[in-house]
């Protein structure tokens, strides 16, 4: 497996978010996480990104322990994750924003040569701000993006960091209907074209259903389900718990 | 709209164009300066500017307010004054302490306080600065003179010429100046740069992207008191004393009130805040010895006129102004705001 949790939990005080949960990912799939609201979908992504440890189990990557590791040293190995609000820095350009996320990769630290000599970052941003369609606006400010625009950018700054595993909190919210499918054709275009493995936790049942490899279903902080996205959808009691009252 | 196939044109037509004008634009105001008002407060303003700069990196650029400058200021005033009074040591090597001694102090105060966030990063160097001032006012008074500060420095010479004089300290002191506005300059120009903007707008976000934000933070904190130590030296060199206020809480205070004036975040912004603040202070005083109530109505009048500080308002309008632009070439309709 290429990534995994075995048995991880995560307590807020006395409040079971996520309980007992074995998650595994294998390498260059697409699994979608599922579960009504509260069912620690958003919490169990937390804990494989590192932004906060369990309460009890562990997480391996490559089969390499993780669990203990930050945020920051989890996105160095190769595993990114975007946000379900978006997170962008607003007051720099679009391409400002992919170029520093690029140059995470390289040498941060570096006091005295100019950001512009970066050949090879400043490939890279602008291949990605092709991929996620927002070449044409690199000298906006971010903050000046539509929402969906956004949401794009989000994603292009995930892959800026050169991610084996991309983790990705409901990318298609607030997105319109045209907007969705397209965000689900990048999607999936980076997981096929690019083998990038993806988890992603999604509300919008068309998107998981249509692109994913495997679903698991969460409820209550606990497994209901797992299995392929026919199967999930088969399931008597997912239909009942989470699709049935759609 | 632009032709799609003109992407890779347009893209290098754009490329990120260091702002050499206005670094330029600033060192040919500062090379007059001491001809339009008088040669000591020309470099009083620089001074200060050069502490201003690094300040800026810090609470400007990083998003990091540190209420305890005064440490590092004062520190380089009085180890650049000692080291000259009681070593009898060189220009250069006193101003090399005194750099040394504010970096020093800042790995210190970083080591044990960079992990704070906010108020409580502030009130901690604010603690430390007053922690500094008060072993200056009394348990190492032997040293320091106490309240009295640190008198009988010699005079400076520099190739023979005496810094005594207010036109060669004021060159000598704009050299620098123009040095650290290079250095300022590079180092936003920098991956470094980068990542202290990108920190400031978003820590979590470039927390998730890989970076070490608490190394980020501890970094623009010590290259910041490097200015500020090498400011206190200059400052004890122009004044030929280390009064015990240069430790005080209200040095930090001011240089906050003069970052804020300017535009934190802006390159000049430091230097124009400083510029408006001493050159109000001198002119008023002359008039009533009260000036600190002119003062402090004219700034909250420039804070209402200028929200962003004078530099950042500027900015801030010109930036619209290019959005607009911006749009406007790529077909897109208005955004609302405009």
């Amino acid at each position: 497996m290429y990534l995994r949790t075995e048995k991880i939990s995560k307590h807020f005080e006395g409040l079971k978010a996520v309980d007992q949960v074995d998650f595994s990912l294998r390498e260059g799939h697409l699994k979608s996480i599922i579960g009504p609201n509260g069912a620690g979908k958003t919490t169990l992504f937390n804990l494989m990104a590192g932004v906060y440890p369990p309460t009890s189990g562990k997480v391996f990557y490559k089969e390499k322990e993780i669990t203990h590791l930050s945020l920051n040293q989890i996105s160095q190995l190769g595993i990114t994750k975007t946000y379900q609000i978006t997170h962008i820095f607003p007051s720099l350009t679009v391409f400002e924003n992919v170029r520093v996320a690029a140059q995470s990769r390289q040498t941060s630290f570096n006091f005295w040569r100019s950001t512009c000599s970066l050949q090879e970052v400043n490939r890279k941003a602008l291949e990605i701000l092709e991929q996620v369609e927002l070449i044409g606006k690199r000298d906006w400010l971010a903050s000046t993006l539509s929402h969906g625009e956004r949401r794009y950018l989000e994603i292009g700054i995930a892959l800026a960091t050169h991610p084996q595993v991309l983790l990705l909190d409901e990318p298609t919210a607030g997105m319109s209907c045209a907007e969705t499918n397209l965000c689900a054709e990048l999607i999936l275009k980076l997981n096929k074209t690019l083998r990038l493995s993806i988890v992603l936790v999604e509300h919008d049942m068309s998107v998981v259903m249509g692109i994913s490899d495997e679903v698991l279903v969460l409820n209550e902080g606990r497994t209901l389900a797992e299995g392929t996205p026919k199967e999930v959808s088969d399931n008597e009691e997912v239909q009942r718990v989470y699709l049935g009252e759609r | 709209m632009k032709d799609p196939e003109d992407k890779r044109t347009i893209l290098q037509d754009v490329e990120l164009k260091p702002k050499a004008t206005i670094v330029w634009g600033t060192a040919l105001v500062l090379l007059v300066l001491p001809f339009i008002i008088s040669a000591p407060l020309a470099t009083e303003i620089l001074i200060w500017g050069i502490f201003g700069l690094g300040f800026n990196l810090l609470l400007g650029y990083t998003g990091v307010l540190s209420f305890g400058h005064a440490a590092y200021f004062g520190l380089g005033a009085y180890s650049a004054g000692l080291a000259l009074r009681y070593w009898k040591a060189s220009l250069w090597t006193s101003l090399l302490i005194a750099v040394a001694a504010a970096v020093l102090l800042a790995c210190f105060i970083g080591a044990l306080a960079i992990k704070r966030r906010g108020v409580y990063f502030a009130m901690i160097s604010l603690a430390f600065g007053q922690m500094l001032y008060f072993l200056a006012l009394s348990p190492l008074k032997h040293i320091t003179r106490g309240e009295d500060g640190l008198t009988h420095i010699p005079v400076i010479n520099l190739f023979s010429i005496s810094l005594n004089k207010p036109i060669p300290l004021y060159y000598f002191v704009f050299i620098i100046t123009i040095g650290m506005l290079y250095l300022t300059w590079r180092i936003l120009q920098s991956p470094f740069g980068k990542l202290l903007q990108a920190f400031r707008e978003n820590e979590e976000r470039a927390k998730a992207c890989g970076f070490n934000t608490t190394l980020v933070k501890f970094f623009s904190l010590v290259i910041s008191a490097f200015y500020a130590g090498l400011a206190g030296a200059l400052n004890t060199i122009y004044l030929g004393y280390v009064p015990l206020t240069t430790l005080f809480w209200l040095t930090s205070g001011t240089m906050v009130m003069m970052t804020i004036l300017g535009g934190k975040g802006t390159f000049s912004g430091p230097l124009i805040g400083v510029g408006v603040f001493l050159f109000l202070q001198n002119t008023i005083s002359v008039f009533t010895p009260r000036w600190e109530i002119f003062v402090g109505a004219i700034f909250v009048l420039i804070i209402l006129l200028f929200p962003a500080g004078i530099v950042g308002t500027i900015r801030d309008k010109y930036s619209t102004h290019k959005m607009k632009k911006l749009r406007r070439e790529a077909g897109f309709p208005a955004a609302r705001s405009e």
